[in-house]
């Protein structure tokens, strides 16, 4: 059998939808920035696939600005999240609920 | 850059560059606002020196193209509308900037503010381009909740803060919902003012359309200039304003609603103009005679000069609710002359303020003994606001009282009542409780303006005031040609209904033969009129005959 | 060299103005600076108004200050000067008193700490009653009567840590105000009317004829001006209350000058009057009438010297008023008896006036007559031009206000018997009165120590009593009446006769106003020397009993009014007050936010803070909008 777009496309959903539940589901701060991760990846490939089957590289492209904004967010979120840590003791996500310090 | 452009972004760049310096170097930040402000008024003074008379045109245009889908361009430029207004605002900036050396905490943020405010201010006047027009005012509005907040006085200024809030911002989207219904229904695709002008020209709004904008328009504008009785905001406001804020805002940003009214509303809605400028009228008799039975009760100096600056808003719309040459003339003259009058009371206030630490009237009198400055411009500002030959608002109110007789007889009458009496009532009350009678003895040491630097802002708006009121005609020789256009569209109808007004007057003429709009033909055609008049008329018809026969 | 004279008129002008100005601007607190630059202004004016004068110069000049033309009617103010027989006169009369009562304030006010706010009051004063003398429209007329009000309000109030004198400045601004508010709409009714505001225009235009009710109506909303400057019933209140201003002040403003510029007003604007059918006449001088009778009457019972001279400055300018109404009431007549009582009465109450403040200012500001007495021989200057003054007034001949006096007691008798009769009235109380003061203040036993230290007053205040004395006493032989006529009448002036001739001329002419005029006036007299000669206290009171009360307490004017007002603004104002804070601010404001805020609550159940409910609303929107989109 032939790997095609579908099964590209099938996995990319899979890894999204993981990451999904990552984001709703754990409390842990940095386990929801980690499957924030996962869902960008999932795009990432979803568009690399979309690009080889189009034999375009405009979806190429997209990917590199992805991983060039998910590279300074991480930098920037995890530096929050430190952040935040360090003032409240805690990286739970309910913890978290009200904009004051 | 052209000057324009120029003036705007002095106050902008320059508060950029406050951004830019840290906190440390304090000193710094209230010379960038000087220097700033002080360009932008020279630049101001240049151009309304260098107006060119006795033409509509649009002069220092500046036209770029912005969004080429909707039709929106950032364009600027004066005419007889706006000159004198930006005139007004630049140098009430410069003097707000002057008397703000009140202000001790978080001085960075408070020039900041001040000169994001200006820059607003001066934009809004110069913008052509209903898009920029609409940005422009909110950039200035905003700064006002925020310093009326942080820097405000009273214990009610959070309060106040919201209420200003609330309101300007209903009356900011009202007008909005009213600017965008009329660029659809214009539809010519584009914001730009000018453009929308001459299409209605050649293809009015219809009828039904004009009936439901320009209400909207009305009262939207109305709002922002506290039109009553939408006007409770505004003597709560600025009340609680720090100085330089009630300057800004009650002398400039205020003018914006009736600038709004003149430039977009009348000219593109004219049948909408003709119908609902009866009920403007009605109420701006609200703010005459009601406002000023209301600040004659204000035991509050700031409250009192806050309710007479909104009673005073009356006279610029009766002037726009004549709908006629004069009036609309003596409109703006108002416009600018209060903007000058508000600033100087404000300021004035602010001063005893800050000297006294109120401003109950109670706790004054006999201030002119320790004051001699500050009192003597502080009795002449009193007196100014109550119409007195010399000062700016004299030809205004002349010429609105004069301008709206016809249209109005019975309202003029009694906006004159208010204005020559309820005006002069709190006014010297005013006078009489803080600077007449004896010196209280805890206010023996109460400092005067010492040196020019502190009179400076006084002196310059109390100037302006004198030289525009003895030569008049620096102002309304700029204004008559672009009022003329304004109404324009509206005078066509007008003409007859004036007429129609007029007769009711003076009774017992017929209805006309002529065709309405063409005068000439029109006062010609006037016969069986009262001997008295026909003299007139007759002057009329031989010098347009003489008109027609040289054509 | 015709035209080049009348700009002269701009001459007379600027120099107060511009000595108000560089006053207020540089030389606040340099009395000497101050008094010579204020006294120089108006001397200058008073130069030039002589070369006017004396060359007969005529025409008019402008600077146009505002014109808008908006194709119906073009409106122009000009400030446009008028020089003709009527200006002319008058510009004699206000720079000369004018001039000798900057002079005598030298002295007056020595050692005043603010003598410069003074002078610069003095010469704002001065160039704005020199504008509505010259005016020759109606707009540069309101202008200066305007101005005029503003500089009597700063005058009055000049000690203005005494309250009674800063409410007194208060008040007559505001009862000024009510008349010109009047005056203001009867303009913009004329305006809209007529399409012009120039007089030598609306003349033509008004005497072309026009709808039969506009010139009453006209007419009385301007004669409301009038009422208001020169304080007739029902506006009369200010006037009195004015005397807490420096003496000088009240000679030059509030006795010679400007309570007059009402009457100079009417007679510039008499056409309007003299329209045919016009009610306004009739109306005039039975106001006129009533006043002049109403002051006169309470002058009889006050005791303060300034006041009873208010009070008969009121009741002189209802003579005329009342003057200016007989005038109108027939076609064709001329209010010149007006106008000439208005020049005689300026010079001797001017002279009256300060002769009042020599006596005040020598005996350390006591104004009671009651506390005076025997001054005639401490004094004598003071006295013999204060009594040629009071003989002025009283209208004996030969001195001049007899002659002016009877001027319009013979309109009188021409027009209107009743108003005659009232007229002959008010000349008995009038030197009643008058003689009263003389009596009491000058010539009776002294009654209290204050005048046993009186001395005679400095050569800068004496000399111009003296020099007011002349024109009191022989201005009746000046042909002032047929100067006048010529304005309204050209080629009319009656040719003058010898002196002797204008002697008898009264008692040829209407001799039984004449006669009726001169025997109740030394019946005044004699009353007032039989009932006051010897007295130490008023019998008065005892011998009228009750009615004594209200002409002592002024007729309760100030009680109504004071009631009424304080009842009508303040219910007004109160109304307002509580429309604004409970209604608007209340109900309509607080229900609207009240509401807002309610919405707000129900928003904010919303709002958990919980980082993942809100990623799972986005989420589902997200999934909803997608499945709407792509249409399921």
């Amino acid at each position: 059998m032939t790997v095609g777009l579908a099964h590209y496309l099938t996995v990319s959903v899979v890894l999204f939808c993981l990451g999904l539940l990552g984001v709703i589901a754990r409390r842990n701060v940095v386990i929801v920035y980690m499957a924030l991760e996962l869902m960008l990846n999932a795009t990432n490939l979803a568009l690399v696939a979309f690009s080889r089957f189009n034999h375009n590289l405009e979806g190429q492209v997209m990917v590199f600005f992805i991983i060039t904004v998910a590279a300074a967010e991480v930098a920037v979120g995890l530096a929050l999240i430190v952040a935040l840590y360090r003032k409240r003791q805690t990286a739970h996500v309910e913890d978290l609920a009200s904009m004051r310090l | 850059m052209d000057s324009l452009t120029f003036i705007i972004f002095c106050p902008l760049i320059g508060a950029v560059l406050i951004a830019l310096i840290p906190r440390s170097f304090e000193v710094l930040f209230r010379g960038i606002t000087l220097g700033a402000t002080g360009l932008s008024l020279a630049g101001a003074l240049w151009i309304f020196s260098e107006f060119e008379l006795g033409t509509a045109r649009i002069q220092y245009e500046e036209l770029v193209p912005w969004v080429y889908s909707l039709g929106i361009n950032y364009h600027l430029g004066v005419d007889g509308l706006n000159v004198g207004l930006l005139l007004m605002g630049a140098l009430v900036a410069f003097a707000a900037t002057c008397v703000s050396s009140e202000i001790r905490e978080r001085q960075k943020e408070f020039y900041l503010l001040l000169l994001l405010m200006t820059g607003g201010i001066l934009g809004a006047f110069a913008s052509l381009d209903l898009f920029f027009f609409y940005f422009f005012h909110e950039l200035a509005l905003v700064p006002t909740f925020i310093m009326i907040g942080v820097w405000g006085r009273g214990a009610n200024r959070r309060e106040a803060a919201f209420t200003i809030t609330l309101y300007l911002s209903l009356g900011a989207l009202i007008a909005l919902v009213g600017l965008v219904a009329l660029y659809l229904e214009t539809g010519a695709h584009t914001f730009d003012v000018v453009a929308m002008t001459r299409h209605v020209a050649a293809h009015p709004v219809s009828e039904s359309a004009q009936n439901i904008i320009f209400p909207l328009l009305m009262i939207g504008f109305g709002i922002l200039v506290s039109l009553w009785p939408f006007h409770t905001w505004a003597p709560l406001g600025y009340g609680a304003a720090p100085t330089a804020t009630a300057m800004l805002h009650a002398g400039v940003i205020k003018k914006f609603g009736l600038y709004g009214l003149l430039r977009i509303a009348v000219p593109l809605l004219p049948e909408g103009a003709q119908r609902w400028v009866g009920l403007l009228a009605v109420l701006c008799l609200g703010n005459l005679v009601y406002c000023g039975l209301v600040a004659m009760r204000q035991k509050n100096f700031g409250l009192l000069i806050a309710n007479s600056s909104v009673a005073h808003m009356g006279f610029a719309f009766l002037g726009i609710a004549s709908l006629s040459l004069i009036g609309v003339t003596g409109a703006v003259v108002v416009m600018i002359a209060h903007g000058l009058l508000a600033a100087l009371t404000f300021g004035l206030g602010g001063y005893l303020h800050q000297r006294l630490g109120t401003l109950e009237m109670a706790q004054m009198g006999g201030l002119l003994r320790r004051l001699p400055f500050v009192g003597g411009v502080l009795i002449m500002a009193m007196l100014a606001g109550c119409g007195l030959p010399g000062f700016a608002n004299f030809p205004g109110e002349i010429l609105v009282l004069f301008g709206a007789f016809i249209r109005h007889p019975v309202i003029v009458s009694l906006a004159a009542w208010a204005g020559l009496i309820i005006g002069a009532v709190y006014a010297l009350r005013a006078v009489r409780v803080m600077l007449h009678g004896e010196l209280p003895q805890r206010r023996h040491d109460t400092p005067d303006a010492a040196n020019a630097w502190r009179k400076l802002p006084y002196a310059l708006l109390l100037a302006a005031l004198v030289v525009f009121g003895c030569f008049p005609r620096l102002l309304t020789d700029r204004i008559v040609a672009s009022a003329q256009q304004a109404i324009a569209s509206v005078q066509g109808s007008s003409v007859a209904e004036i007429q129609h007004a007029d007769d009711r007057l003076f009774g017992g003429s017929e209805p006309t033969k002529a065709s309405i709009g063409q005068r000439g033909a029109f006062y010609a055609g006037q016969e069986g009129i009262a001997a008295g008049r026909s003299r007139r008329q007759s002057g009329c018809s031989i010098r347009l005959t003489g008109n027609a026969a040289h054509e | 060299m015709h035209a080049a004279s009348t700009h002269l008129a701009w001459l007379v002008l600027l120099p107060p103005l511009g000595a108000a100005a560089g006053i207020t601007l540089l030389a606040l607190n340099r009395p000497a600076v101050s008094a010579r630059l204020s006294i120089g202004a108006i001397l200058a004016a008073f130069g030039v108004s002589l070369v006017l004068f004396t060359q007969g110069v005529e025409g008019r000049t402008a600077w146009t200050w505002l014109s808008i033309d908006d194709g119906r009617g073009t409106f122009v103010a000009e400030l446009g000067l008028r020089l003709d027989h009527l200006s002319c006169l008058m510009l004699l009369v206000v720079t000369g008193v004018g001039s000798v009562i900057h002079i005598y304030s030298l002295g007056y006010m020595r050692g005043d700490r603010s003598v410069g706010r003074y002078f610069a009051g003095l010469s704002l004063f001065s160039f704005s009653m020199l504008g509505i003398v010259l005016a020759d429209n109606f707009l540069m007329l309101f202008i200066c009567w305007e101005l005029v009000g503003v500089s009597s309000y700063l005058l009055i109030g000049f000690w203005f840590e005494r309250p009674a004198a800063a409410d007194a400045s208060k008040k007559a601004f505001l009862t000024n105000r009510l008349g010109d508010f009047g005056f203001l709409l009867g303009i913009i009714l004329l305006w809209a009317a007529f399409g012009t505001l120039d007089f030598a225009e609306l003349e033509q235009r008004i005497g072309a004829g026009t709808t039969p009710w506009l010139p009453s109506l006209v007419g009385l909303l301007i004669f409301c001006g009038a009422v208001g400057k020169s304080a007739q019933f029902p506006l009369h209140v200010w006037l009195p209350d004015a005397m807490e201003g420096p003496t000088p002040v009240s000679a030059l403003i509030h006795a010679a000058t400007m309570v007059a510029a009402g009457v100079y007003m009417l007679c510039r604007v008499f056409f309007v009057f003299a329209a045919p059918g016009s009610a306004a006449p009739d109306v005039i001088a039975w106001v006129g009438g009533g006043t002049a009778l109403l002051a006169a009457l309470i002058a009889v019972q006050q005791n303060d010297i300034k006041r009873i001279l208010a009070y008969s400055t009121l009741s002189q300018l209802g003579y005329m008023v009342l003057a200016v109404g007989l005038a109108g009431m027939a076609a064709g007549a001329h209010p010149v008896p007006a106008m000439y009582h208005l020049t005689t009465h300026a010079c001797f109450k001017a002279l009256l006036f300060l002769g009042a403040g020599s006596v005040i200012c020598a005996l350390r500001h006591e104004q009671d007559i009651w506390r005076m007495g025997g001054l005639a021989r401490r004094m004598p200057i003071t006295f013999w031009t204060f009594l040629a003054a009071t003989l002025a007034l009283c209208g004996i001949p030969p001195f001049s206000g007899f002659f002016s006096k009877d001027a319009i007691l013979a309109l009188a008798w021409e027009r209107q018997p009743v108003l005659l009769g009232l007229a002959v009235a008010v000349a008995f109380l009038t030197s009643f009165y008058m003689f009263r003061l003389v009596w009491v203040a000058f010539l009776g036993p002294a009654k209290s120590q204050a005048p046993d230290h009186a001395r005679e007053s400095p050569a800068v205040m004496t000399l111009p009593l003296l020099v007011l004395t002349v024109p009191s006493v022989v201005a009746g032989f000046w042909g002032i009446d047929s100067y006048l006529i010529e304005h309204f009448r050209p080629g009319e002036g009656l040719s003058a006769p010898g002196w002797l001739g204008q002697l008898t001329a009264p008692f040829h002419h209407a001799p039984v106003a004449a006669f009726s005029g001169l025997i109740a006036a030394l019946l005044g007299i004699v009353f007032a020397w039989r009932l006051y000669s010897h007295r130490v206290q008023d019998p008065l009171p005892g011998l009228l009993d009750a009615a004594a009360r209200p002409l002592r307490d002024k007729f309760y004017f100030d009680e109504f009014y004071g009631r009424l007002i304080a009842w009508t603004q303040d219910t007004l104002a109160r109304g307002a007050d509580a429309v604004d804070r409970w209604v608007i601010g209340g109900a309509l404001v607080k229900g609207a936010s009240g509401s807002i805020e309610l919405c707000g609550r129900l928003l904010r159940l919303v709002q958990t803070g919980s980082l993942q409910t809100y990623a799972f609303l986005f989420v589902l929107g997200a999934v909803v909008a997608i499945v709407l989109m792509l249409g399921w």
